[in-house]
């Protein structure tokens, strides 16, 4: 209706031209001001709070626009997927492979002249870890340090790869097999009425004898040589004078009650460690202290034996003889027959001899009434190093004592080749030098460090128109040489053993051959087989199988085929038939004229050469982790010291570290000294092996080469020496152990062990008058703020019987094969950072002459009440179900927070990455990480680790009781170092479960304590107190 | 004491006409640096580019560059740490606590002290990361919700450090910057220079000196002044938590945060007279930062001084009344072990010198009160890495004990904290005011109605 | 700009002394003014009662922050600890509150102050406000430095502008500014300028991220150990020359608990093995499995010789015949492992106890097909006892 609009505007307008109505004057006026305020909408400064204008530069809605666009695009950068390599499977699976699970190899280790059996772990066959072959009759299950480090040897990068030869000018270059053959082949032809010598180290496998044999009878000239660095042969040859049989008995340890060590660490070095260490601790079981033994020990230097002794006295070895005359003097006085006249044994008086060698009288008298009054029971030994007038007096002292009786009639030594004496090296060289011989044949031996340098072996080499050395890698004797040829490892060889009656020992390889090498006698065979050369990797396996289906197995009149006979064999690593030991006479009455001499005050100084913890006789140089293992003793790492006692070392005017000069004869050495507590005066022991000079990276200037100092025709003995002159040397060098040796020093730190309650010890007399002696509360009853968190089910602990433990650190390695612990170096051991999960403490108390020694074996605790879990920043370290202290790699850090409360210090962190930063990452090489085990993490840098109780080996048993619908019981794990332990002084167990042997005789026995109750950390691991055998009721 | 210093004698000598103070503070602002400003820079940048050049290669090689080792963990790190968390106090106690206590002589100082504080606290940050193993994943110890769907440790004191600091510099900064606002809006308003000009503005947010902002401007200032003040008391004694609350003998002790928070404040004053007794001279301030300015902080120190010394003889007592052989080993493998040295430096810079202090002529002179404050600041050190290394060196199972040594790298870092602290204070110095304006406009003779308004609280 | 085209924002006054802007504060006050302001270098005393202000109310702000923070702060410690992921931790329970006292502590501190600063500049100031229009007036520059301001506002009721010019006189202002308001200058929110820096900030963040996530966290050591160098199943190896990190065992040699099959390769040996498993239940489980397993595609589900693959393959013939039914279990079991005309050998396939379950299998298969009168006996007694009844 348009007319409305219109009525409606022109009143509008209207309205507007000639408005009826006013507000206010100012509107009837027609105030300018008014109007002029009427044109905007709103009165005067009334503002609007958002106007966009307000808002600064950079406004929330820019801010907005730009945080969500660069997060969309953000969004685009995180889309990527990074290819993690192909998958590999077999494409043949052998049929006795499951991929991801181990098997297991029965095998013979030949790392040194026991031939230990040995189990290896393959995965996916490859070996990564060796432990003892429960099936060994010597073994049992059990093996040592070297053997459980040999694996990295197959491992090390810088073996030999090819066989090489040394052209004109004195440089070794690649060859391949078969010129190299061919030429070898020929100069043995060509060689004539020469000879051709081979050196080697004793021989112990029987098959491996025959080829040589076989070579002699193509070869007439040949001529074998084999020495070992420390041998039998005083002890030998002492036992043939006295009873005519070939081999010096074995011992029954285990049912001796009075042990008499004479410079001999029987529980160490000398002799098959594994079997006698098993058998001593029989004498040391807590639960039947009828059968402890009491072991007397008499030294020059603290050795491991030595440590473990109830009454210990410090004596220069070349005393030794007049100490046993003394106790046959003794023994006789109170009316043991001697047959000796009585004017000879009427100059020892044991009184004297104390007072000249200021031993303790009573501790003496002691020894003597409890061989009197322990006759058949007691033993008295001496060591290897000691010459044969030592072992005859003994001889006649245990015969005397009718100790007969523990000498074992079940099993003995044998020598597949007996060693040659070093009057046969004299003439080796000899011959040498006159021109004789054609070929010189290193047979995987080195003798141009072993040997007395004084021999002229060295010299002599350059007369030889040709040395073939046959080598894993090159060493100080193959450079001297014409041609190298690489051989296998162990791991990779086959073969057989026999060391001892009743039993041969089977070698069987665990994996091909990694580089281009090859086995020792199969390259002699193929050089037997003459021209064509052709070379058949099986031949040596084929001709020991022959040699056994022809000439062993028949002799064993087995009632299985051979081929089932071969393969249980081998299965079982072992052949074991009876063979009753050769049978030695009645004692020749004879041998006393060698008793004549009379004795002398000994005022000179005396060097004692041992055999080293570390290196052997110097094949381990080359191996970090042996290289790394702590010296049982003084902890040292890196190196080998000539170990003095501090009167001594006040006398030279020297300090630890300080280089002392000694020379024997026209031969001298510089070698840094160390103070070792409880060591002879004026006896200076040091330990062979070290010092090489051509080695690879690793052993490159390790230690001192102590060897300088002997002579081809020995000292006192070959291992004992009267030095000429001893005097402080020029400048020093550092010793790097993984303790301090403040002990002694200050009055604040003494006896700091025993203070502080970490050690505790009794004697038998005290525990058997109070088997609660150790006082101390359980720490279960001990108060705490809250109540302790519940562990239904399994709960994991160990026990660790300080009886049994005698310090010797096999476990360590174990532990570092089985968590691939890295090798960090000298450097990183000085600053204090090894990475080794597991030490074994070791306090000294008493004085320093006198000192009392105390092992521990120290790992985490696996505290209930974790003081490391508290302080962790990101929960990098909690607790486990089955009470476990974990630490979770990915998760942590760094921050080391954990390290600072731990009270036992078990952390060990990655400053660097160590595989990097250890001699230009020579534990990066892939092959080297092969020795990885596959369960564990290698760890990076910057992260905290810690013995984990060997968690893979609990996931593995509980997977196992998983598949078989069973609950996982505490006896289905057994630790690494458990397995390793030669004593069995480690249990492991679920503390649950209070039926298990575990709970009952170890975890709750009144010997048990923990570490640092007091700290009320609640740990998991029991210590059993040591009880020291002794007279007195106090330590 | 209850005198109110601002009526006892002139804050600023002289009292300047308002305009004229505006010139002097913002003197070195608007001039050209002068050739000494420009040396001092290049020594302390140097510094500084050692520090970083270290850090790189900690990063590069790992904490193995430093001389740490199992059983010392824990070494210089921690120690610049705990030392410039400490340095920092001297600021806000300054700032706060002061202000609270109408201590109004603060003003001459506060501005610089805070300044201070955060360039300490920056210092201090800067270790806990850098001293960890893997520096890259120190973002853990931040809550976030993550793959692993864990949480950090808050049982953890290093996780309270992260809080506490964090907050403490995020604090220190608003209290810091809010102080700021009205000085950035005098120095807009006498800016010539466009830039400048729109830089002030920006940070001055238009700021109008309304008495309409005043008045909440004030009551704001004052509790963020009463909200620092427990801070910078609890941020201490968390720092000491490090210790206290881990179960080593020479740590786990109720003493360490009463103890700290004195050494805090007492290293933290050493450390302000320090660098005033340069600035006022450099900057010829002499007449606004007076000799009574040093002199009452000197009377600071000496009481600190005093309380520190009083917390070593407790130490002394606690070893002994403990009854733990562990704690009583510590005590004396302090003063006797092989870190002797380290504890006799420590107590005679931190006791013996702070002593002369007594001496009215001791404390009005500048030069011994530098040397003296310089000492403090060697000894406040040395302290933390005396409780640090040497109880860490010799712990429960004498087997694992081990002496700890420096690296090169281990100086250079230090020395780097150094450079980047006295930078950032030059750089400071150059670029705002140090000196409050407002406030000591507000505290000069007449400044106030004379008839005095009530004063307000 | 020229300010005189725009509408006035108040009248400004400038006094020396600060006496003087205490009593124009009191008098403009007094008069009734609202919109008034007092500008001065630094807060005077007594500006505030003289202004007739109340007490700040801040304090509330801080004191609700902070609450609110503690309770946030601890509600979470106790959700995170105990809740989300509950750990054991150094034998602590999961909610240990004494350790949660500090972070509580330190976060009440931050919130507090925080909110409060905030609260007070961008809420109550409603700061930052760069262009009000005092700015950049003389009468700023001056109370900035060292004047005392009053500034009446034109949008006060009371207004006029002389009479408010007249007042600040006669209070004593030897400087009175007339002060209005700016022009409004316009931001539009897309410059070129801006969209271009927004996008080199996402490229940027865009090219970063996607660094440090595909190939930065890769890179050793930030890789978190995700290269190990350890040999790995079926893992590729740069080492050995057919690129296999697993090896084979060497021919002959002997695993422990594996003796190996006596007869490999001899179709029909002389002698065989005997089954070492009972047919249990669990056995026949087993057996069931790996024969429909294995077995089945050739042999069919029933071992008849009825199998899925009939046709497409030579056939697997069935088992029911007399001649396998007489096979000893050795014989099946050597077959399995050795193969049989075109079967293959299933040794890698089927481990030694499954071969034998899978042989009783084959037995109860055999039974089934051509059982004894007995059995249905049997089976009735069963069924009986297990109630179900099935048609004879």
């Amino acid at each position: 209706m348009p007319e409305v609009d219109d009525e409606l505007n022109q009143k509008n307008n209207k309205e507007n031209k000639d408005p009826n109505y006013w507000r206010s004057f100012k509107d009837l006026f027609r105030d300018t001001s008014l109007i002029e305020s009427n044109q905007s909408e709103f009165a005067e400064g009334v503002k609007d709070d958002f106007e966009p204008s307000r808002l600064s530069g950079i406004s929330r809605r820019k801010f907005l626009a730009l945080v969500s666009a660069s997060a969309a695009l953000a969004g685009v950068g995180c889309s990527d997927y990074r290819s993690k390599g192909h998958i590999i499977p077999y494409n043949k699976m052998p049929e006795e492979i499951v991929v991801g699970n181990p098997n297991y190899y029965a095998s013979t280790s030949t790392v040194c002249t026991h031939s230990c059996g040995i189990l290896i772990k393959t995965r996916e066959g490859r070996p990564i870890k060796v432990s003892g072959n429960p099936d060994h009759p010597v073994s049992k299950g059990k093996t040592c340090a070297k053997c459980e480090a040999s694996i990295l040897s197959l491992y090390d990068p810088e073996r030999l790869q090819f066989p090489v030869k040394k052209n004109h000018n004195g440089e070794f270059k690649k060859y391949d097999w078969k010129p190299i053959d061919d030429e070898i082949l020929d100069l043995l032809n060509k060689v004539g009425d020469k000879q051709i010598a081979f050196v080697s180290h004793s021989v112990i496998s029987p098959t491996g004898k025959k080829v040589l044999d076989d070579f002699a009878k193509k070869y007439p000239n040949t001529k074998i040589y084999s020495y070992e660095l420390f041998n039998e042969q005083n002890r030998n040859s002492a036992w043939k004078k006295c009873y005519g049989s070939d081999a010096a008995p074995l011992i029954k340890w285990n049912d001796a009650k009075i042990i008499v060590g004479l410079e001999s660490d029987f529980l160490g070095t000398d002799g098959d460690k594994v079997e006698t260490a098993r058998l001593f601790a029989e004498g040391r079981e807590v639960h039947n202290l009828e059968k402890f033994n009491r072991l007397y020990m008499v030294e020059g230097s603290l050795s491991v034996t030595g440590m473990n002794s109830d009454y210990r006295f410090r004596l220069r070895p070349d005393a030794q003889y007049e100490f046993v005359m003394c106790l046959l003097n003794e023994v006789s006085k109170s009316g043991v027959a001697i047959p000796i006249d009585a004017e000879i044994l009427a100059n020892y008086s044991l009184n004297n001899f104390a007072k000249k060698y200021s031993l303790s009288n009573k501790n003496l008298k002691l020894l003597v009434k409890d061989l009197v009054n322990n006759r058949g029971t007691s033993i008295v030994y001496a060591g290897r190093t000691l010459p044969e007038q030592v072992h005859i007096a003994v001889n006649l002292l245990n015969e005397a004592l009718g100790n007969s009786k523990l000498y074992r009639d079940d099993s003995i030594n044998v020598n597949v080749l007996p060693q040659s004496h070093y009057e046969e090296f004299e003439e080796l060289v000899s011959q040498i030098n006159s021109g004789n011989v054609g070929v010189l044949i290193h047979y995987d031996s080195n003798p141009v460090f072993h040997l007395p340098h004084d021999l002229g072996y060295t010299e002599a080499l350059n007369k030889v128109p040709v040395i073939i050395s046959f080598s894993g890698s090159q060493n100080d004797s193959s450079v001297l040489g014409n041609y190298t040829l690489p051989i296998n490892h162990d791991f990779e060889s086959w073969g057989d053993a026999k060391t001892r009656t009743g039993f041969y020992s089977m070698q069987q390889p665990v994996i091909d051959p990694i580089f281009d090498t090859r086995q020792k006698e199969a390259i002699l065979l193929t050089w037997l087989k003459g021209k064509p050369v052709v070379y058949d990797d099986m031949i040596y396996h084929k001709y020991l199988m022959d040699n056994w289906q022809n000439n062993i197995y028949p002799s064993l009149n087995s009632k299985m085929s051979f081929k089932e006979f071969w393969v249980a064999a081998l299965h079982d690593g072992v052949v074991i038939f009876d063979e009753s030991p050769q049978s030695y006479g009645s004692f020749n009455k004879n041998v006393l004229t060698e008793l004549q001499t009379k004795s002398k005050t000994l005022s000179d100084y005396l060097v004692v050469l041992r055999e080293s913890y570390q290196a052997g006789d110097g094949r381990f140089l080359n191996n970090g982790w042996m290289l790394e293992f702590p010296h049982p003793i003084s902890k040292i790492t890196w190196d080998n010291y000539a170990a003095v006692s501090h009167t001594t070392a006040k006398e030279l005017g020297i300090e630890s570290n300080d280089k002392i000069l000694v020379e024997v004869g026209n031969r001298k050495l510089e070698i840094p000294a160390f103070i070792q507590p409880g060591a002879a005066d004026k006896t200076i022991t040091i330990e062979l092996g070290f010092g090489r000079k051509t080695i690879g990276v690793v052993g490159t200037d390790v230690g001192f080469d102590a060897n300088a100092l002997r002579s081809k025709s020995g000292g006192i003995s070959h291992w004992i020496y009267k030095a000429n002159k001893v005097s402080k040397g020029s400048g020093s060098h550092k010793l790097v152990s993984t303790m301090e040796h403040t002990m002694f020093a200050e009055a604040l730190t003494e006896d700091a062990a025993k203070k502080r309650k970490i050690i505790q010890e009794g004697t038998v007399k005290e525990y058997r008058k109070n088997p609660h002696f150790i006082n101390t509360e359980n720490p279960e009853k001990m108060e705490s703020l809250y109540n302790p968190h519940a562990y239904p089910g399994v709960k994991w602990g160990m026990a660790v019987d300080l009886n049994k433990c005698i310090g010797c650190g096999e476990c360590v390695i174990a532990c570092n094969v089985e968590n691939n612990i890295p090798i960090v170096g000298k450097d990183q051991v000085a600053v204090s950072r090894e990475m080794e999960w597991l030490r074994v403490d070791r306090y000294y108390s008493g004085t320093i002459d006198e000192p009392i020694t105390s092992n521990q074996l120290m790992l985490c605790q696996q505290c209930d009440n974790a003081p490391c879990e508290n302080v962790c920043p990101v929960a990098a370290t909690t607790h486990s179900p089955d009470g476990l202290n974990q630490m979770i790699y990915n998760r942590c850090v760094g921050t080391r927070y954990c390290s600072n409360n731990c009270p036992y210090k078990v952390r060990r962190f990655n400053f660097f990455n160590y595989r990097d930063h250890f001699k230009n990452s020579y534990q990066q090489s892939h092959l080297f990480s092969l020795v990885n085990n596959p369960e564990v993490t290698v760890r990076s840098r910057g992260v905290m680790e810690k013995c984990t109780f060997c968690i893979q080996r609990i996931m593995d048993a509980r997977s196992e009781a998983i598949k078989e619908h069973r609950p996982l019981k505490g006896s289905d794990v057994r630790t690494a170092c458990q397995d390793a332990c030669n004593t069995e002084a480690i249990k492991f167990g679920d503390m649950n479960d209070k039926e298990s042997e575990f709970y009952k005789k170890y975890r709750t026995h009144e010997l048990g304590y923990y570490v640092l109750e007091d700290v009320n950390t609640r740990p998991n691991v029991t210590y059993i107190a040591k009880l020291r055998n002794t007279e007195s009721e106090e330590v | 004491m209850t005198k109110d210093y601002s009526v006892e004698l002139a804050l600023v000598e002289g009292n300047p006409p308002l305009r004229e103070l505006d010139d002097v503070i913002s003197a070195p602002i608007d001039s050209r640096p002068s050739h000494k400003y420009h040396i001092a820079l290049a020594i302390t940048g140097s510094l500084l580019l050692i520090g970083a050049i270290c850090v790189g290669l900690t990063f590069y090689y790992g904490i193995g560059m430093w001389g740490n080792n199992i059983p010392v963990a824990w070494a210089f790190g921690i120690t610049n740490f705990v030392f410039w968390v400490g340095i920092g106090h001297a600021g806000t106690l300054i700032s706060a606590i002061l202000y609270l206590l109408r201590q109004h002589w603060r003003t001459g100082i506060a501005r610089f002290a805070e300044a201070m504080t955060i360039f300490a606290v920056i210092c201090a940050g800067l270790f806990p990361i850098i001293h960890v193993g893997r520096p890259w994943l120190a973002g853990y110890l931040i809550p976030y919700p993550n793959q692993h769907s864990i949480w950090p440790n808050f049982i953890s004191p290093l996780v309270w450090d992260v809080f506490a600091v964090s907050t403490y510099l995020t604090v220190s900064l608003v209290f810091w910057y809010v102080g700021l606002i009205p000085d950035f809006a005098t120095l807009r308003d006498r800016a010539t220079n466009k830039i400048k000009k729109t830089i002030y503005s920006v940070f001055s947010l238009g700021w109008r000196h309304s008495n309409r902002h005043w008045v909440h401007y004030e009551k704001v200032y004052m509790i963020l002044a009463g909200l620092a003040t427990p801070l910078v008391l609890s941020v201490h004694t968390v720092v000491s938590w490090d210790f206290a609350a881990a179960i080593l003998p020479g740590w786990h002790s109720t003493i360490f945060p009463p103890y700290f928070v004195a050494g805090a404040i007492f290293s933290g004053f050493a450390m302000v007279s320090t660098v005033l007794i340069f600035v006022r001279k450099v900057f010829d301030m002499e007449h606004i930062i007076t000799i009574d300015h040093l002199e009452k902080m000197n009377k600071i120190i000496l009481l600190t001084g005093s309380m520190v010394g009083y917390s070593y003889i407790i130490e002394w007592f606690m070893g002994w009344y403990s009854g733990s052989p562990f704690e009583l080993f510590v005590t004396l493998n302090r003063a006797f072990g092989p870190y002797a040295w380290g504890y006799w430096i420590m107590v005679s810079c931190n006791v013996f010198f702070p002593q002369l202090f007594w001496f009215k002529k001791i404390r009005r002179s500048i030069p011994i009160t530098l040397i003296i404050v310089i000492l403090v600041n060697v000894g406040m050190w040395f302290e933390r890495f005396v409780i640090i290394a040497s109880s860490l060196s010799r712990d429960f199972l004498p087997t694992s004990w081990h002496y700890f040594k420096p690296t090169l790298v281990d100086l250079g870092i230090l020395f780097g904290s150094f450079g980047l602290f006295f930078t950032l204070i030059l750089l400071f110095a150059k670029t705002l005011p140090v000196i409050s304006i407002t406030e000591i406009k507000g505290v000069i003779q007449g400044s106030q109605p004379s008839h005095g308004g009530e004063h307000e609280s | 700009m020229n300010r005189n085209q725009n509408s006035l924002f108040g009248v400004a006054a400038l006094f020396d002394s600060p006496d003087d802007i205490l009593n124009a504060a009191k008098k403009v006050q007094a008069d009734g003014y609202k919109n008034y302001d007092v500008n001065t270098p630094y807060p005077i005393h007594g500006m505030d009662s003289a202004m007739g202000f109340k007490a700040s109310k801040m304090g509330y702000v801080t004191l609700f922050f902070g609450f609110a923070a503690a309770t946030f702060i601890l509600a979470f410690m106790w959700w995170a600890l105990a809740v989300s992921y509950p750990l054991v931790i150094g034998g602590k329970p999961f909610f240990a509150l004494p350790a949660f006292v500090p972070i509580t502590f330190e976060f009440t501190v931050l919130t507090g102050v925080l909110s409060t600063v905030f609260g007070m500049i961008a809420v109550v100031f409603n700061l930052p406000f760069n262009n009000h229009p005092i700015h950049d007036t003389n009468y700023m520059k001056s109370v900035s430095s060292d004047k005392y301001g009053l500034v009446i506002e034109a949008e006060d009721p009371l207004f006029e502008e002389n009479k408010v010019v007249e007042l600040l006189k006669s209070l004593g202002s030897k400087n009175i500014e007339l002060v209005y308001n700016p022009e409004e200058e316009k931001f539009q929110i897309f410059q070129p300028r801006f969209l271009v820096f927004l996008a080199i900030i996402a490229v940027l963040t865009a090219g970063s991220t996607y660094i440090t996530l595909n190939k930065f966290m890769y890179l050793p050591p930030f890789d978190f150990m995700l290269n190990q160098n350890k040999g790995v199943s079926q893992e590729e190896s740069s080492f050995f020359y057919n690129k296999r990190e697993m090896r084979t065992p060497v021919a002959g040699t002997v695993a422990r608990e594996y003796i190996p099959y006596a007869y490999t390769g001899e179709t029909d040996p002389k002698e065989v093995l005997s089954n070492p498993l009972l047919p249990t239940k669990k056995v026949l489980e087993l057996g069931q499995k790996k024969f429909l397993t294995f077995c089945s595609p050739c042999h069919g589900n029933y071992a008849d010789g009825k199998s899925r693959l009939m046709g497409q393959f030579p056939p697997g013939p069935t088992l029911h015949s007399q001649r396998i039914i007489n096979f000893s279990d050795g014989q099946i079991y050597n077959v399995i492992t050795n193969g049989f005309s075109i079967m293959p050998s299933y040794k890698r396939q089927i481990t030694r106890d499954e071969r034998w379950a899978i042989v009783n299998y084959i037995r109860v298969l055999q039974r089934a097909q051509n059982p004894k009168p007995s059995d249905f006996t049997e089976i009735k007694e069963i069924n009986k006892e297990s109630g179900k009844n099935v048609p004879n």
